[in-house]
């Protein structure tokens, strides 16, 4: 298809379309035909005159305005100014026929941009538009608002978008182009999308129209990646909708799923991927031809090296890369190294990328800037101390020739690389002046300063460096740059080397002298900051440097000028104790973040999709937190700390307060570090649907139930019945939901979540073993089996969140009966057994008692509805054991996570007269009782109905009376 | 994923249409197309699809803005058909062969509406052009991959036209 696209592009004539205008067609093939641009725009003027007077005279019909706006739209997109007409293109949107609608919009989405002031008359417009019958005028409207994405646009319209791309009425291609939309207006203005849709947005991803789901999933994904909270319910949507393509393998145009990441899907996501590497591999000579299939390959393998750095499939993965960075194909080869960039980023070992190293350099040659710029990246982030030598050799080698573009970014790399990864300091040294010698021009401040940081910082660099930077200056061609660093090295250290053959501070002061005419104002004032230092250091010279003073004196540079009379003023003092002070040697600079990673950063900057893992550079992975860079032992701070501290002046060094002294030297101590950038913008935050603060009405009736029974109906209404089976082995529980739908059709994107609060969370943890069907048909019923364990007491039960699309969307919210008796065992003891170990066990903290009476009227206790409670509260209950043969002693055993086991013992003292009962619970852990008192006090207080009886709270005193004959032991 | 713009440029220089998915100022999009042009048309043939261009920064500089309306990381993925390059903008974490493969169909969609495309086509229809876009791609995300249902809804458009411009003929006449 695509090559007899391609054949064809040339090879015919004009086409003719019937409904064409005549005078477009021919005004299109008049500017074809004029050759030179002088033509062209003689014509283009000749019928803008034209246009403007037919608009001036007015009464035009639909039809010539149409064909005119056309005409204004072609001589735009040549790249014309057309400043008039926008009025006319914006009646055309509120015109009535489709096809002069459609020009109308087409023009306004190419000629106003967002803060047009025609911009607030179409609005109205649009909004007919969007609420019309007519599906078409709705898809117009959506497309211009989706060009447009104005603020104004998104308030006044996104509750009518969001109408259209929810009710049930809306036909799919209108769904799709709201949904889309929607996700433009959201990435513009975060909080135009309202919390409280996002239950509803995910259900679409069930549509069965592939073309909607698709749209709605780009939606989710975008809003998912902002809140992932609220859109959690979304992930498990994902990969059952990703798993029904798969097994049909229609996976090309649904990879983006695999993005997002879900612990409890990564096993299914894995054998996907598994699939999808299997089938690619088993057909190498597709993977070369089929773009399709290479692009989800490589999505896989960036998840596969994404989620897992361990498995059998990594070493799939790195050798299949390594045949990838081999290939012809100038593509395979560009995506081949930007995957591997991405597993050098995330791989335990670099090894494997290691055996590679000599194609990588050798890409460095490809004819292809991309791919010499993707093997740039993986150099970078594949370099460490092992390597580092050989690699920033390659590099600097190959900066001699690499194109300007990518200079820059060369250098930073290689500036990074020699610091992080130097094991000899001379190494390092010898680098970086190397790397500023031959590429000047494209360091950049941040590189010169690290160095003289790195110098400053490092007492056994200071004499090498100072060496070598003389040398640099001596020579007749040096690098502006270096005369910098020679200045302040100089100026710092050149009395460490003033007795060397070849340093004396004549000849140190003639190098810098014989380079002061050639350069930029800010260079002769670092050096005529040094020569001041050495006015401090050198004495024997003094004269010398007096001259060059006392010429600067007279510059017409205002600021040398100023740093040359205070100099000269400075040093012609009776005494030398201020010179002394000022020019004491600098601290060392406080460890900082290197300047030089927030550079790079700062080029790689934000993308506005966020995604779940960077493709790039090690430390672009940590994220800038954690960017300050580990340096070398070798380079660690070796300077022994100054004794004294100078009076003033310290901090600025060599400054006795001149604004450009100033300037210099907290320029390098403070490099201009990256903001954090403005805060991000954050959706209101959106309640929880699934959480037990929105339990749905009429939740309660089925859990008490169900608290002392292991199966029964939770919840039931007319179109839902929610049954609940559960068994309980030790810590462990397996509980299946039953949903069976009652309603007269099949309901569809049937979803469920669970949640609990989050104390909860450490002390019960939960897997779900499946999923319920995303339709169920009328009258039958799906099933979802899920396994909790409990690792502590825990109080609050999970709640589950169960929503479907029947007609509209219907979502209930209910707490599943999980709570921590389920995890008793009742037991047998002997009255011996029972008072030794209730005796044993003590008092507080490691009892609770209640005293309380029945809630409400009607209702009162007996004996039998106590017994079936204690009873369905799992504890075994030991007849006969007390005295009082009324009351209610029990024992059983809990199971908590680890294997432990904790003994619970009760005691319930009733008194029917007054209708109060007295519960006592002792076990061998203080966690156990107060939360095990609560759910029982609670489900008994519930009573059992009876005749109407008044029920009057006792006092204090009826209590202590009623307790009276009751013997405590 | 989203396409940040699409150009249509021929091998002249001159551009055939261009859609901006995201905010830009007529200054901004001037000079994006400028650079990308240049970029595109200096290219050779065997070498890869994908270009990096960082637009925001590039644009930062020469405009002195503030603000950043484009993602700061971009790459361009192109591919040239016949006389016309097909040039799409997307941000660095992109699959870049999807890019391709939407491009490429894109081509493939107007195929099958004009029957073997041209670059003539593109140029008188231009506004069909622009439509059949609008079918595939809305805030620069993939909306519809079935090319049937592309089709169907283009022609619906048509059908509609020619019943107006046959309305507007009697009404003349």
């Amino acid at each position: 298809m695509a090559t007899s696209a391609a054949s064809n592009f040339l090879s015919r004539g004009t086409s003719g379309n019937n409904s064409n205008m005549r005078g477009l067609v021919q005004f299109i093939a008049d500017l074809r035909n004029a050759r030179a641009r002088e033509l062209e725009e003689k014509r283009i003027n000749k019928e803008l005159a034209n246009i403007r007077q037919k608009f001036k005279d007015g009464s035009l019909s639909g039809y010539h305005k149409k064909k005119y706006v056309c005409k204004l739209l072609y001589i735009y997109i040549l790249g014309w100014n057309v400043d008039f007409g926008h009025l006319e293109a914006v009646n055309l949107i509120s015109a009535n026929k489709y096809s002069e609608k459609q020009i109308g919009y087409l023009a306004m989405t190419l000629f106003l941009h967002e803060q047009h002031e025609l911009l607030h008359l179409v609005v109205n417009s649009i909004r007919k538009d969007l609420t019309d019958h007519n599906e078409l005028f709705n898809c117009l409207a959506l497309h211009a608002i989706a060009n447009v994405g104005s603020r104004e646009m998104g308030e006044a319209l996104s509750g009518e978008v969001h109408r259209l791309l929810i009710s049930p009425t809306s036909k799919s291609f209108v769904k799709k182009k709201a949904a889309l939309t929607l996700l433009r207006l959201y990435r513009k203005h975060p909080d135009i999308v309202q919390p409280q849709w996002a239950e509803r947005i995910i259900s679409l991803m069930d549509d069965a129209d592939m073309g909607v789901a698709l749209s709605v999933t780009s939606l989710v994904m975008a809003l998912a990646q902002d809140n992932p909270e609220q859109y959690k319910g979304s992930y498990v949507k994902a990969a059952s909708r990703m798993k029904r393509i798969l097994v049909d393998e229609e996976y090309a145009s649904d990879y983006l799923y695999y993005k997002v990441p879900y612990t409890h899907v990564r096993d299914l996501i894995r054998e996907s991927l598994q699939k999808i590497l299997n089938l690619a591999l088993e057909m190498p000579k597709n993977v070369q031809q089929n773009n399709a299939q290479n692009a989800v390959l490589f999505e896989a393998i960036n998840l596969i090296i994404h989620l897992d750095t361990e498995t059998a499939l990594m070493k799939q993965i790195s050798s299949r890369l390594g045949k990838f960075i081999q290939s012809r194909e100038t593509n395979v080869r560009y995506l081949g190294l930007e995957a591997m960039t991405h597993l050098a980023a995330r791989a335990e070992t670099l090894d494997p990328i290691k055996q590679h190293q000599s194609i990588i350099i050798g890409s460095l040659k490809d004819r292809d800037i991309s791919v010499r710029r993707k093997g740039l990246d993986l150099l970078y982030s594949m370099c460490d101390s092992t390597n580092a030598q050989p690699i920033v050799g390659e590099l600097l080698h190959y900066l001699q020739n690499a194109d300007f573009a990518i200079r820059e970014e060369m250098v930073l790399k290689i500036a990074i690389l020699t610091e992080k990864y130097a094991t000899d300091i001379q190494w390092y040294v010898d680098i970086s002046l190397r790397l500023i010698a031959m590429a000047g021009d494209h360091v950049s401040d941040e590189v010169w300063h690290r160095v003289i940081q790195i110098v400053t910082n490092n007492e056994q660099l200071q004499i090498y460096a100072a060496q070598n930077i003389l040398q640099y200056v001596k020579a007749d061609h040096c690098h502006e740059t270096l005369v910098k660093i020679g200045g302040y090295l100089l100026g710092e250290f050149g009395h460490l080397i003033a007795e060397d053959k070849g340093c004396s501070p004549i000849e140190q002061f003639l190098a810098l002298q014989s380079k002061l005419q050639g350069c930029s104002s800010s260079t002769r004032a670092i050096i005529l900051s040094s020569f001041i230092k050495f006015v401090n250091l050198f004495p024997e010279i003094k004269p010398r440097l007096m001259y060059v003073f006392q010429a600067y004196s007279h510059t017409l540079d205002s600021e040398l000028q100023q740093r040359a009379c205070e100099y000269l003023a400075l040093a012609s003092l009776p005494n030398d104790d201020l010179l002394r002070t000022v020019c004491d040697e600098m601290p060392p600079f406080p460890e900082r973040q290197s300047a030089l990673l927030s550079r790079l950063h700062q080029k790689h900057g934000k993308t506005s999709d966020k995604r779940t893992w960077v493709v790039g550079g090690k430390d672009a992975q940590a994220g800038e937190k954690d960017l300050s860079l580990a340096m070398n032992p070798g380079l660690k701070r070796a300077q022994s700390s100054n004794g004294i501290t100078p009076a003033n002046g310290a901090t600025n060094g060599g400054s006795n307060g001149t604004n450009g002294q100033h300037n210099g030297s907290s320029d390098l101590a403070g490099l201009d570090m990256l903001d954090s950038g403005p805060a991000e913008p954050k959706m209101l935050k959106a309640p929880n649907l699934a959480s037990a603060a929105h339990l749905s009405p009429d939740w309660e009736v089925g859990y008490n139930k169900l608290l002392l029974k292991a199966e029964g109906i939770l919840y039931e209404d007319g179109q839902i019945q929610v049954g609940v089976r559960s068994e309980y082995r030790g810590e462990m529980a397996c509980i299946i939901l039953y949903f069976s739908n009652k309603a007269p059709t099949a309901v569809s994107s049937f979803t469920t979540t669970l949640d609990l609060d989050a104390v909860e969370k450490e002390n019960l943890t939960w897997e779900v073993k499946g999923l319920p069907e995303s339709t169920i048909a009328q009258g039958l019923q799906s099933q979802q089996m899920i396994m909790f364990s409990a690792h502590n007491v825990f109080d609050k039960s999970p709640t589950i969140r169960i929503s479907y699309l029947a007609g509209a969307l219907q979502a209930l919210t209910l707490k599943l009966p999980i709570t921590i008796h389920k995890f008793m065992d009742p037991a047998e003891l002997t009255a011996d057994d029972f008072f030794k170990r209730w005796n044993q066990i003590g008092g507080a903290p490691r009892e609770e008692q209640r005293v309380f009476g029945v809630k409400g009227n009607d209702r009162e206790f007996n004996d039998s509805f106590i017994r079936k409670t204690v009873d369905g509260f799992r504890w075994g209950i030991l007849d006969g054991v007390d005295k009082n043969s009324k009351n209610f002693v029990g024992a059983s055993v809990l199971h908590i996570g680890g294997g432990r086991k904790f003994g619970c013992l009760l005691r319930l003292e009733p008194n029917y007269g007054k209708q109060m009962l007295r519960l006592t619970i002792r076990a061998t852990d203080e966690t156990v009782p107060p939360v095990l008192i609560k759910i029982m006090v609670d489900r008994l207080q519930i009573g059992q109905s009876t005749q109407p009886e008044e029920f009057i709270p006792p006092s204090q005193r009826e209590i202590s009376d009623a307790f009276g004959n009751v013997l405590v032991l | 994923m989203p396409i940040n713009y699409l150009i249509l440029l021929s091998r002249q220089g001159k551009v055939r249409l261009a859609k901006w998915f995201t905010t830009l100022s007529p200054k901004e999009k001037a000079k994006i197309i400028k650079d990308v042009s240049q970029l595109v048309l200096a290219r050779r043939t065997r070498m890869c699809n994908f270009l990096e261009y960082k637009g925001a920064e590039v644009l930062k500089d020469a405009l002195k803005l503030e603000t950043n309306t484009l993602p700061l990381d971009s790459k361009i993925v192109y591919r040239r058909y016949a006389s016309l390059f097909f040039i799409a903008g997307c941000n660095s974490t992109d699959n870049e062969l999807i890019t391709l493969e939407i491009v490429h169909r894109y081509v493939e969609q107007m195929d099958k509406y004009y029957g073997n495309v041209c670059e003539l086509d593109i140029i008188f229809n231009f506004q069909k052009a622009y439509f059949i876009l609008d079918e595939l791609l809305l805030a620069g995300e993939m909306q519809e991959s079935s090319k049937k249902n592309v089709l169907r809804v283009i022609s619906a458009q048509d059908t509609i036209e020619d019943t107006e411009v046959d309305e507007e003929v009697t009404k003349i006449m």
